[in-house]
């Protein structure tokens, strides 16, 4: 035991010691902090974007205009709820726990359902300067003031060549280079670039799709239909898609007028809901409604697993490399007389794994100290999600499933290491086991939506996939059967695989030459090691 | 004479048709030096890993300071194997007192060791380098240090001259001298029989995994008759019929030396023969000697009469 603790000692220092090691260690936090950071600024930083409208109907073209206008406003209305939220002065506000999952849903649902109503009700209410002066009240004395952000979708001015009256076909011609990004359009005196051009031909109402006339357009067929959209980039469909809701919106209120419809009835009735309450059957008593809380333990098991995951794939590359320097380096041999393998197979497994474990800690303290000293709404709300799982049994099922599921790959890869003389050699024994290990992660969503159901069930009595599996059912409950069976097979499969790992690696840490074939492997696993 | 420190019984060790040690007995008395001789692949690694129970014998047995396995008196051994290695990132005194402390030194105890013999064996100022900014050379020494750190009863060194300058040869003759003297006793194996004839007491000779001398230095040097270089310008084949005298061979002119006109002979005689006997019957008949050379017996030529021929077979096979 003493020459154990003393081989894990002297790993663990000369994996901690190195730079690399904590270069290594701090890149994942700082990457996660640039990500989290940028991410939250990208959304200002996206370039102005400027668009032509040739509306030849002459219906159409104001409604556009609004849907574009409506499309800013709902930015500034995001970014100053953001604001708001930022700079309360009760910023603790309500907790998480105690937060019914249905409001936030109810939120999302009304923005998704009646986006327009709700802009309606922030335009006429006086938008955003009327907001500023009521939020002042409630905002911290040290709040900085709100900026309005750019608007990103701009008109430009029709170039001069261009006739608006001219056949559809002639415009899109005429405008191609433009759109291409071959020419570029005056604006201001700055030369900028066509994003989009937004045609709206003479005859658009023929084109108009109602559930009557739907088989003449499956015989017309042929042709661009309806208003045109030309743009290069095809990702960003934020602006044709605001074109779209607000122009049908317009041809849906003719349409009412025409028969005849009061509009703001229709509202009404669009605006009509009734709650949906979600609860669940294991909770106490009184306390059943589902909280946002609960939402959130649902599903940080898939955090767990990513971390599992990352810290193993950390420790085998230790596992490998050195094992391989002690046997490329011939120092095996002096340690096999001062240690049986026995003793250096459990050395190496204890020092490494206090090594993915200072990886995990270094982490968490790293994700303290950002929580600290960066306080956003999210950080706010990451903090109570934190109090969420550190009040949840997640964290004991944590500890467990990732020893297990470490003592467990560590074996194999420690005799795959004890085989090998080079790395080149150990990745050609180690790319079956790496495609394994993918699988977990793979089906790690589908499982997080049916915890219970068939694919979790099975991949949970596949002891290389337990502690992933059972790890990413851990909060919904999984049935007792699958729980106690689950472990037991997987602590029995970490034993034998641990033995079987040992009388391969006493057998192979002396080898030299090329790695064994399968049935030499076999014959390795079988044979009695010529030493305890 | 006291239990000896290592004995073999009748051990054997073979890799499928291969036989790499046959049927080898041995007993190696405590305080002694014991040198491990042979030609290249002759047995001695697989001899020496399977005394420190690295490699167990297919059959035999093996007693180590009196224990039936080496593990059990592992704090007691110290060994340097034929390769050498050593952790590419630690420091040097780290590394000895590694090895040390895995071999039941005290933490404390071993670092100040460590110390002690790097400036002992001039290496005081690598202390603090990393092992890798060592000469490879200078390496091998660390390794060696490592290897007696805890001051073991049982020192076992696996070609520990090859790759050192003549410099450090004579620094590890004089550590091995040390040990010694320290009552330690050191069981070394070379294919350099100079560093066995000044260093060794006794010898153990392998050739294809069979032991073929087992003995004093004196004893080994017996075992070839002694030579006699005679040169005169007269036919000396007369002298056969002294007795002690085993044969008498002109040798054929080659560079050797010799005065212009004379004829070399050689004569192989027997251990107790007094070379006097030899240069009265040349008196007697008129021989006139332009040189007469007595040697001993080198161990060199010892090994090359035991295994030479085995070897060359071996090794061109």
């Amino acid at each position: 035991m003493r020459v154990t603790l003393l081989i894990a000692s002297r790993e663990y220092l000369e994996n901690v010691k190195t730079k690399g090691f904590w270069i290594g260690v701090l890149l994942v936090p700082i990457v996660f902090f640039i990500i989290f950071h940028v991410s939250s600024r990208l959304a200002t930083a996206t370039p102005t974007r400027y668009y032509l409208l040739i509306d030849q109907s002459g219906q159409y073209a104001e409604s556009v205009d609004i849907a574009i206008r409506r499309e800013h406003q709902r930015r500034v209305m995001q970014d100053f709820m953001r604001y708001l939220q930022e700079n309360r002065t009760d910023l603790s506000g309500t907790a998480l726990s105690r937060e019914p999952a249905t409001q936030l849903d109810q939120l999302i649902d009304d923005f998704g359902n009646d986006e327009v109503a709700t802009l309606d009700e922030w335009l006429s209410n006086g938008g955003l300067d009327f907001a500023l002066q009521m939020s002042r009240a409630y905002l911290r004395p040290d709040a900085p003031a709100f900026t309005e952000p750019r608007p990103q979708f701009i008109a430009a001015p029709l170039p001069a060549e261009l006739d608006v009256s001219a056949p559809a076909q002639t415009i899109v011609d005429t405008l191609r280079p433009y759109l291409n990004g071959e020419r570029r359009l005056q604006v201001n005196g700055e030369a900028v670039s066509l994003f989009a051009l937004i045609l709206i031909p003479g005859q658009v109402d023929a084109d108009i799709v109602r559930p009557a006339t739907l088989q003449r357009v499956i015989v017309d067929g042929g042709g661009p239909r309806g208003v045109q959209y030309w743009a290069s980039n095809l990702t960003d469909t934020r602006l044709p898609n605001a074109i779209q809701t607000s122009i049908n919106n317009a041809i849906r209120q003719q349409e009412y007028t025409s028969r005849g419809i009061d509009i703001t009835q229709v509202r009404d009735v669009q605006r009509t809901r009734l709650p949906l309450s979600r609860l669940d059957p294991g909770k106490a008593a009184g306390s059943e409604e589902v909280s946002l809380a609960d939402t959130f333990r649902q599903w940080a098991p898939m955090g767990f697993v990513y971390l599992i995951f990352i810290s193993l794939m950390q420790s085998v590359q230790y596992l490998l490399s050195n094992t391989i320097e002690e046997k490329s380096n011939r120092i095996i041999e002096v340690l096999l007389a001062s240690v049986t393998p026995g003793e250096l197979m459990m050395g190496k497994l204890l020092g490494i794994g206090a090594t993915g474990i200072t990886t995990i800690l270094a982490w968490i303290v790293s994700f303290f100290a950002f929580l600290q000293l960066y306080q956003t709404v999210e950080t706010v709300m990451m903090v109570q999600v934190l109090d969420v799982l550190l009040s949840s049994d997640l964290i004991p099922r944590f500890v467990f499933y990732y020893l297990c599921c470490y003592a467990l790959y560590a074996g194999i890869f420690l005799a795959i290491g004890s085989l090998c003389n080079t790395l080149k050699e150990a990745q050609s024994l180690m790319m079956p086991l790496m495609m394994v290990l993918v699988i977990p992660i793979l089906t790690m969503s589908f499982i997080a939506q049916d915890p219970n159901g068939t694919l979790a069930r099975v991949m949970s009595w596949i002891p290389l996939f337990t502690p992933f599996t059972m790890m990413n059912r851990a909060a919904a409950q999984p049935p007792m059967f699958d729980v106690v069976g689950t472990t037991l097979l997987l602590v029995f499969t970490t034993i034998a695989v641990l033995w079987l790992s040992g009388r391969v690696f006493r057998q192979g840490i002396l080898r030299t030459g090329q790695p064994p074939r399968i049935i030499e492997l076999w014959r390795m696993m079988r044979r009695r090691s010529s030493r305890s | 004479m006291s239990d000896p420190v290592l004995s073999l019984t009748n051990v054997s060790k073979r890799y499928g048709d291969f036989t790499a040690v046959n049927a080898i007995n041995l007993s190696i008395p405590r305080g002694s030096v014991y040198g491990f001789l042979g030609p290249n692949g002759a047995g001695k690694t697989t001899t020496i890993r399977m005394i420190l129970d690295i490699i167990r014998p297919d059959e035999g047995e093996i007693q180590v300071l009196g224990a039936s396995s080496a593990m059990h008196v592992r704090e007691r051994i110290g060994y340097l194997p034929e390769e050498k290695g050593l952790y590419k990132k630690m420091k040097v005194w780290a590394i000895i007192a590694y090895f040390a402390t895995l071999k039941g030194m005290h933490r404390r105890e071993a670092k100040t060791r460590a110390y002690e013999l790097l400036e002992k064996y001039g290496l005081k100022d690598f202390a603090n380098s990393s092992v890798e900014s060592l000469s490879k050379g200078m390496g091998q020494k660390v390794q060696v240090l490592s290897s007696i750190a805890h001051n073991p009863e049982l020192v076992i060194l696996d070609e520990p001259f090859s790759g050192l300058d003549p410099v450090n040869q004579e620094v590890l003759e004089q550590l091995i001298r040390d040990l010694k003297e320290n009552g330690q006793t050191v069981i070394f194996s070379t294919h350099i029989m100079q560093h066995a004839e000044r260093l060794c007491e006794r010898l153990l000779l392998i050739t294809q995994g069979r032991k073929v001398f087992d003995g004093t230095v004196d004893e080994a040097r017996a075992i070839i008759p002694r030579r006699v270089i005679l040169e005169c310008t007269n036919d000396i084949s007369t002298l056969a019929q002294i007795e002690g005298v085993l044969s008498v061979q002109e040798l054929p002119i080659g560079n050797d030396g010799r005065l212009h006109g004379t004829r070399q002979w050689e004569l192989y005689v027997k251990e107790q023969t007094d070379p006097q006997q030899i240069l009265q019957y040349c008196f007697q008949n008129r021989i006139n000697l332009s040189r007469f050379d007595f040697t001993q017996a080198s161990l060199h030529d010892v090994f090359m009469h035991l295994v030479g021929p085995e070897a060359r077979e071996h090794n061109f096979r």
